[in-house]
């Protein structure tokens, strides 16, 4: 990631001009991608390609706008819950040492 | 009980965890001589039980990570990875001194090797190789920036001779400079070449040898720029760096943000160089444990060369930690639901390692670097026959704890850097969370192993 490529243009090795013969993707033989309409990256799922749109194009039309809108809020539903889930984790960590501590050392 | 003493009780209990989970991390500061030569360094004494110890080491990386994932804002984690200042280039004096500075000390290496005394202790040689260059230089390409290639006077004395100018066959790429890198400390640690001026300057010569010849047939750009192990270990150490070379000059970033930028690493043997710097560290740790004495007691009973052992464990070792890494990498591709190549995702991922390293680095020899200097400056005056008594400066304690924090630094800053390359590579920010995982449980695995390398009494090497 350097200042001279714009950000998130949506080529996932960023700056590397020297591998241009390998392939960046490698779908898996037995599954559809869902391709992204403008430079065809492909994705698992319809949600990473409906944000992928948001994030790394400009001038979306009022569908895909749309799905963008809907793809972030539920992206955002399920950070919320990874952040709970995370926080619950770290306090969990906390005092867990802390008692290892009181007992072991 | 009041509330007061409650509180104070509970604050004492919080630091004095902070500061274990700190030490923890940290006394991965002694793991190690390194491949840094002053071997002997003490170790801590741990008075935790070891799997306490390791595993709080480890949950102090996984908790960075779980902190860092709290950090969802592209636009701020762009805005970070993206500061900078171009900075005007050094002036061609500047330049010219550089060189003739590395021709110098190259010089004086050889001659006071050859000529000098023969105890370490006052050997220009052994100073200008362990505290002058893998010491202060190597801190300063991680700290500032990487000036290896104007200072480097193995490359100046190989632009001096013609080129065969062959082309440098493509599918080696890497490969020759992590085998030159892990024969280096191959025989770092199993021949004394801290200690003997005169197999020291023998090794200094045979490196010249090697690069003037590689120089000739292949030119020295791309021998400089691939093969030697040398200059692709400085320039890996430099991107940690806040003066970073890009194709417009030099420009001053955020210390570490240059290894979001993975062009560099343009294939599996960059993949491996890098993975190489971080095994080196650990290799020379653990054989100095008396785990590796157990395991190599049978084997040279039985009559198998130690030499042969202790290059089987090297070579197991460095396939155990690239075949690791690699599977981490892979195991992106599923916690993230991505498409993205294995390939791309491990050549992303692995800069992030070399804030690792270089926190490693300085925690063992920033002592050194200090405490040997004076001695350097006194023994350069007269290289041939230098004073009884040369100075050394009393280090103190607490540059102890600074080795700690930058340890902790190294980690924290590799954490980050793969926050913010997971962040370019992922357009949904849950991938981009999960994307780290693998890589994640690899920081962890790695911190555990060092720190139970520190936490083991240690030793030189047995049997060479």
């Amino acid at each position: 990631m350097t200042d001279a490529k714009p950000a998130g243009d949506g080529s996932p090795t960023g700056t590397d001009a020297h591998d241009t013969t390998a392939d960046p993707y490698e779908v898996p033989p037995d599954t559809t991608a869902v391709a992204c309409p403008r430079c065809g990256r492909p994705f698992a799922r319809e949600r990473h390609r409906d944000l992928h749109l948001g994030v790394d194009h400009r001038d979306l039309d009022d569908d895909e706008r749309a799905a963008y809108e809907d793809a972030r809020e539920a992206e955002t539903d399920e950070l919320r819950r990874f952040r709970i889930v995370s926080l619950g984790t770290l306090v969990l960590l906390y005092f867990g040492f802390l008692f290892l501590y009181a007992v072991a050392a | 009980m009041d509330r007061h003493s409650r509180r104070r009780r509970v604050a004492r209990r919080a630091t004095s965890f902070a500061l274990a989970a700190l030490a923890v991390i940290a006394s991965a500061a002694r793991v190690a001589a390194h491949a840094g030569g002053v071997r002997g360094a003490t170790r801590e004494t741990v008075t935790v039980p070891t799997w306490l110890f390791l595993a709080t080491g480890g949950a102090v990386v996984g908790a960075s990570f779980l902190l860092a994932s709290a950090v969802t804002d592209r636009a701020y984690i762009r805005r970070i990875d993206g500061w900078g200042r171009a900075l005007p280039g050094a002036g061609r004096v500047a330049r010219l001194l550089a060189r003739g500075g590395g021709i110098a000390a190259l010089a004086i290496t050889i001659v006071a090797g050859l000529f000098g005394p023969t105890t370490a202790a006052d050997s220009a040689t052994v100073l200008i190789v362990w505290v002058g260059w893998w010491a202060v230089f190597v801190l300063s390409a991680y700290l500032l920036g990487n000036a290896w290639p104007t200072v480097d006077p193995f490359r100046a004395v190989a632009r001096t001779l013609p080129s065969l100018d062959r082309p440098y066959p493509e599918r080696l790429g890497s490969w020759p400079a992590v085998a030159g890198l892990l024969a280096l400390v191959f025989l770092e640690v199993v021949t004394p070449m801290a200690d003997d001026p005169r197999l020291l300057t023998a090794l200094v010569l045979g490196y010249l040898g090697i690069s003037v010849a590689g120089s000739v047939v292949f030119g020295v750009d791309d021998w400089f720029g691939h093969a030697d192990p040398v200059s692709r270990l400085l320039d890996a150490y430099g991107r940690v760096a806040p003066v970073t070379h890009t194709d417009d000059g030099l420009r001053l970033r955020l210390p570490g943000m240059g290894l979001t930028d993975a062009a560099w690493i343009d294939g599996r043997d960059d993949v491996g160089f890098v993975v190489a710097v971080v095994f080196v560290t650990t290799y020379d740790g653990f054989v100095g444990t008396g785990a590796w004495a157990d395991i190599a007691r049978p084997l040279v009973g039985a009559g198998v060369p130690a030499l042969a052992v202790y290059l089987a464990a090297m070579l197991v070792g460095y396939g155990l930690f690239l075949a690791l890494y690699l599977a981490s990498a892979r195991a992106a591709r599923r916690t993230a639901d991505t498409y993205l190549a294995p390939g791309v995702l491990a050549r992303r991922f692995a800069p992030s390692l070399l804030a690792i390293a270089a926190g490693y680095h300085l925690a063992h020899n920033l002592a050194t670097a200090l405490s040997l200097s004076p001695t350097l400056a006194v023994v350069l005056s007269s290289p041939l026959s230098p004073p009884a008594n040369v100075p050394a400066l009393l280090v103190p304690d607490w540059i102890g704890a600074v080795g700690i924090a930058a340890v902790l630094a190294g980690h924290l800053l590799a954490v980050w850097v793969a926050h913010a390359v997971a962040y370019d590579l992922f357009p949904d920010r849950l991938q981009a969370i999960r994307s780290q995982y693998g890589v994640t449980v690899a920081m962890v695995a790695y911190t555990m192993a060092s720190l139970w390398i520190v936490s083991r009494p240690g030793g030189a090497p047995p049997f060479v």
